[in-house]
């Protein structure tokens, strides 16, 4: 099972920040249409399922 | 070649009327307002480039990407079914908080404000908590509905039984649900639109920071609790507490997820910095906004970025997450001077310079222009051309009487010339004092055709603020000096803004009567036979049979005092609700007053507002006026005869049509118009509506005014006795002369509205179309400036301008993707004129378009022309 923790998307929240919690992290999608670029930040826990995610991209290993 | 106007002899002399600046000689008149935008960057241009507009028109997005987001209602739901069992404020504090911490954050490319409210940039939000209806007029619509519909669905269905609506509509009658649902003699009430308004306390955001806000509840809830546990408890005072605390835990609550959500801002403009930005520039700019977004609105704001930024961030969660409220009321030169001083002037923290700072307000003006209100297909369709009401207020004189205008009005100002949008309008509150630097500003911006600043006397309105503050339930309304602090509420009614005593919801102020409707029914026994066949009004005689005016006049009283009783009783029975249900404990932890009372904003109001919008006033007051004369006064009409030929549209009676419509008009100052029409205006319109008393205590008054509405009631108001045929549009607002009739000049129009005493009403909007190449001229600005120095001499509430040629519109008409640019003033707000129905364009169109003659120059005392 690909998880959200995998994705390269997936930007672990920092510990002070004010909504840290463990596992939780930001997707981050750059989008573009007519109208420019722009950028979508939610918040999703790295364990979750990404199987249905039809925005998923592994992470390349560091 | 441009038209050049006429020489005129004035004072001995032929005064010549060249353009004040040369070059446009050359423009033709069907192209000038296409050569005037002129953004202050590349960035700007970009950006507006690009913007995502969110206009309607007839009830339509103009842009076919615009729908409605699921995000806000799926989340709302979700924290109202985890939420059962707490105190219903703590529940509307976890709501938001719900939407907050879990909803998508989004960042555009070249922006230097940021931050929406949906998960889309061309998404807009739904509020199911407000009125189902509204919700309905999406999930109806193909090309809108939030997606999956089916969830939606489901979602407004849940909402149905908590919903504002549901819990109001158990107090009226299955017959006046159906009167205001008609929207023809009222509007519709609050409670079934979920169209709101409120001034929201942006000054304690600047000065004190959200944490600040946090601290001082924190401290109140432990002075409470202290307070409770003091020996010998006394019950009568020691309940009291718990409403308070519960109110202060909720504003903490409110607080700490706004600020962690402005904070996840931070975190993405930082994450699309180092991994997703090429443009080490924008990199930067990118990481500035990361620094700002974790700072505002949780600290007090120190540069004009964070004051633009918190500003933003406040604005949303007051106007869009926690609840819809149209608007964008606040004093911004007065809230930005400190922060555009430290930038600008000292270069004391963010320094920039004044080009930067335009730069700034532009990108604001873009902003506005593509946020998305959720209002419904009724509202919608009342702003042709337009987004929303989205209004601010500069200018006038600060709290110890000096100039309030500064160098912050002037870039504000330019940007809105430069950037050339339709929002946010401007108004500017003029004053002997003002200086003339910011009001040639303000000419600049009327000249371009922009519609706006519309301009309000701040004396008459300043004095307003004064009186509504007498009747403060607590004795705490407005003081001398706080009476200066107002702005427009939305489009013409005035408001305090500021710490504390701010308007925080429609149901004080606000919703439209329609007075040429309500004739209509009273010349039919309350029946209204031209659009619903029902009866809308109480019985009050058979008009054939009224032998004087004065049974006509009583019979119209009782007709309008019906209708103000219905339209503010809705008003208030949401009112009920609204504090009950749908507290705002972010904007209560916002202002001092609810901070200090431990009072939610629904709840506490210091500062009664009351008022109510008759609009299509003069319609009926010219139908008034005819009567009296042709039927009463002279006798050659019968009131069967003229019922009669009513009834048939004045078809087969067309003689005698003519001498309805050739009976004097208000707006020429004809003595005997202008004496049955301040009549009307004082001890009707204004004297009924008087003797209501709102939720806050005091008393409600007449802002005559029309935004679109009277076009679509104009289209619900069957023929009148002014000469009109039914379905043609009303007059276009307040106490502005009916389209075309206002035949004596610009000067005749002020003589005559200066007749009504301007603190009898509200407010009151008059509209005037200007002569183009007149103010185009190099004597456009000294003319403009006398003819408003004679308008504030005269105590006129309120004056805005068209300042566009016939043959600039009819040529938009034939080629509109060529007239993007061209602007016009429709009521209280300004459209893109390419977007408005070719019905509506006509009615901007068949305004007279003033020219200033000899004895106009006289009258106005302009002086030396050379």
């Amino acid at each position: 099972m690909a998880t959200c923790a995998e994705c390269k998307s997936f930007f672990t929240i920092p510990e002070n920040a004010d909504d840290y919690e463990q596992g939780k992290g930001d997707c981050v999608r750059e989008e573009k249409d007519q109208k420019g670029k722009y950028w979508l930040s939610k918040p999703v826990m790295g364990g979750m399922s990404a199987d249905n995610c039809s925005y998923f991209t592994k992470k390349l290993a560091k | 070649m441009a038209t050049r106007h006429n020489p005129i002899e004035y004072d001995g002399k032929i005064i010549e009327f060249p353009y004040d600046n040369p070059a446009e000689e050359k423009i033709p008149d069907e192209e000038i307002h296409q050569n005037l935008a002129r953004p202050t960057t590349e960035r700007t241009k970009r950006l507006k480039a690009r913007c995502r507009w969110k206009h309607a028109t007839a009830g339509e997005f103009v842009d076919e990407s615009v729908r409605a987001g699921i995000e806000r209602m799926r989340l709302i739901t979700e924290a109202h079914k985890q939420s059962e069992g707490k105190p219903q404020v703590i529940r509307r504090a976890l709501g938001l908080a719900n939407i907050l911490n879990k909803c998508t954050v989004i960042v555009q490319e070249d922006e230097l404000i940021i931050g929406y409210h949906a998960e889309h940039p061309n998404y807009i939000p739904m509020y199911p908590e407000l009125a189902y209806m509204a919700v309905q007029d999406y999930l109806q619509s193909p090309k809108y509905a939030p997606q999956p519909v089916e969830e939606a669905t489901k979602i407004n269905e849940y909402w149905k039984k908590y919903s504002l609506q549901s819990q109001c509509e158990a107090y009226f009658t299955p017959e006046e649900l159906f009167q205001m649902y008609q929207v023809s003699t009222i509007e519709a009430p609050e409670f079934a639109t979920g169209y709101n308004s409120i001034i929201p306390p942006y000054e304690t955001v600047l000065e004190d920071g959200v944490m600040k806000r946090i601290e001082l509840a924190e401290q109140n809830i432990q002075g409470a609790m202290e307070k409770m546990a003091e020996p010998y408890w006394n019950a009568t005072e020691g309940l009291q507490w718990i409403s308070k605390i519960d109110e202060w835990k909720a504003m903490i609550i409110a607080g700490k997820a706004v600020v962690a959500w402005a904070r996840r801002h931070a975190r993405l403009c930082k994450i699309i910095a180092e991994n997703f930005e090429s443009n080490p520039k924008r990199k930067d700019e990118l990481l500035m906004l990361a620094d700002i977004c974790q700072r505002m609105p949780a600290e007090p704001a120190t540069g004009l970025r964070d004051a633009m930024q918190s500003k933003w961030f406040t604005y949303l969660i007051c106007h869009a997450i926690d609840r819809y409220a149209s608007g964008y009321a606040q004093k911004e030169d007065k809230l930005c001077w400190p922060h555009y001083k430290a930038s600008i002037i000292d270069k004391t923290v963010q320094p920039m310079t004044h080009e930067d700072a335009v730069e700034l307000f532009e990108c604001e003006r873009l902003k506005i222009s593509e946020h998305g209100a959720g209002k419904s297909r009724g509202y919608r369709e009342i702003f042709p051309g337009s987004n929303d009401l989205f209004i601010f207020t500069l200018g006038g004189l600060n709290r110890d009487s000096s100039d309030g205008c500064n160098d912050c009005t002037d870039a504000i100002l330019e940007a809105a010339r430069n950037i050339r949008t339709t929002e946010p309008s401007i108004v500017f509150r003029w004053h002997p004092k003002g200086r003339e630097k910011t009001k040639y500003r303000v000419f600049e911006c009327i000249r371009d055709g922009l519609g706006y600043p519309s301009i309000k006397h701040d004396a008459v309105n300043t004095a307003q603020m004064l009186y509504y503050g007498r009747f403060s339930k607590n004795n705490n309304g407005a003081t001398p000096e706080e009476a200066h602090d107002w702005v427009n509420v939305l489009c013409m009614s005035p408001g305090l803004c500021g710490r504390r005593k701010s308007q925080k919801t429609r149901t004080e102020g606000g919703g439209a009567i329609f007075p040429a409707k309500i004739l209509e029914v009273t010349l039919n026994d309350g029946f209204d036979w031209s659009y619903a066949n029902e009866q809308l009004g109480p019985h009050t005689g058979d008009a054939r049979k009224f032998e004087t005016f004065e049974e006509l006049w009583e019979a119209f009283r009782i007709q309008y005092r019906y209708a103000c009783d219905l339209g503010v009783r809705s008003k208030d029975v949401s009112r009920y609700y609204e504090l009950r249900m749908l507290q705002m404990p972010f904007v209560s932890l916002l202002d001092d007053g609810c901070m200090e009372l431990g009072m939610d904003a629904m709840e506490l109001s210091e500062q009664p507002n009351g008022w109510k919008n008759p609009i299509t006033s003069v319609v009926a007051a010219n139908s008034l006026v005819a009567m009296k004369k042709l039927v009463f006064d002279e006798k050659k009409y019968t009131m069967d005869q003229l019922m009669t030929a009513l009834h048939c549209n004045w078809e087969g009676y067309e003689d005698m049509r003519r001498d309805f419509l050739n009976a004097p008009k208000w707006g020429n100052d004809d003595e005997y118009a202008d004496t049955i029409v301040k009549r009307y205006y004082e001890d009707i319109l204004a004297g009924e509506m008087r003797k209501i008393t709102n939720y806050s205590g005091g008393p409600v008054m007449p802002v005559g005014q029309a935004v679109g509405l009277y076009m679509e009631v104009g289209a619900r108001t069957g023929p009148t006795p002014d000469g009109r045929y039914g379905g043609e549009a009303a007059d276009d607002g307040g106490i502005s002369p009916y389209m075309g009739t206002d035949k004596k000049g610009p000067t005749a129009v002020l003589r005559s509205v200066s007749r009504v005493d301007s603190t009898s009403q509200k407010a009151n909007l008059l509209n005037q179309r200007l002569s183009v190449p007149l103010m185009r001229s190099k004597h456009g600005f000294k003319i403009w400036k006398a003819y408003m120095d004679t308008w504030c001499d005269l105590n006129i509430d309120h004056v805005q301008f068209n300042v566009v040629s016939t043959a600039e519109m009819r040529a938009a008409q034939k080629e509109p993707e060529k007239h993007q640019d061209l602007i016009v003033r429709v009521a209280g707000f300004s459209s893109r004129f390419v977007d408005i129905s070719r019905y509506g364009q006509e009615t901007i169109i068949a305004r007279n378009e003033q020219d200033f003659g000899p004895e106009d120059l006289e009258f106005l005392n302009v002086g030396n022309l050379v």
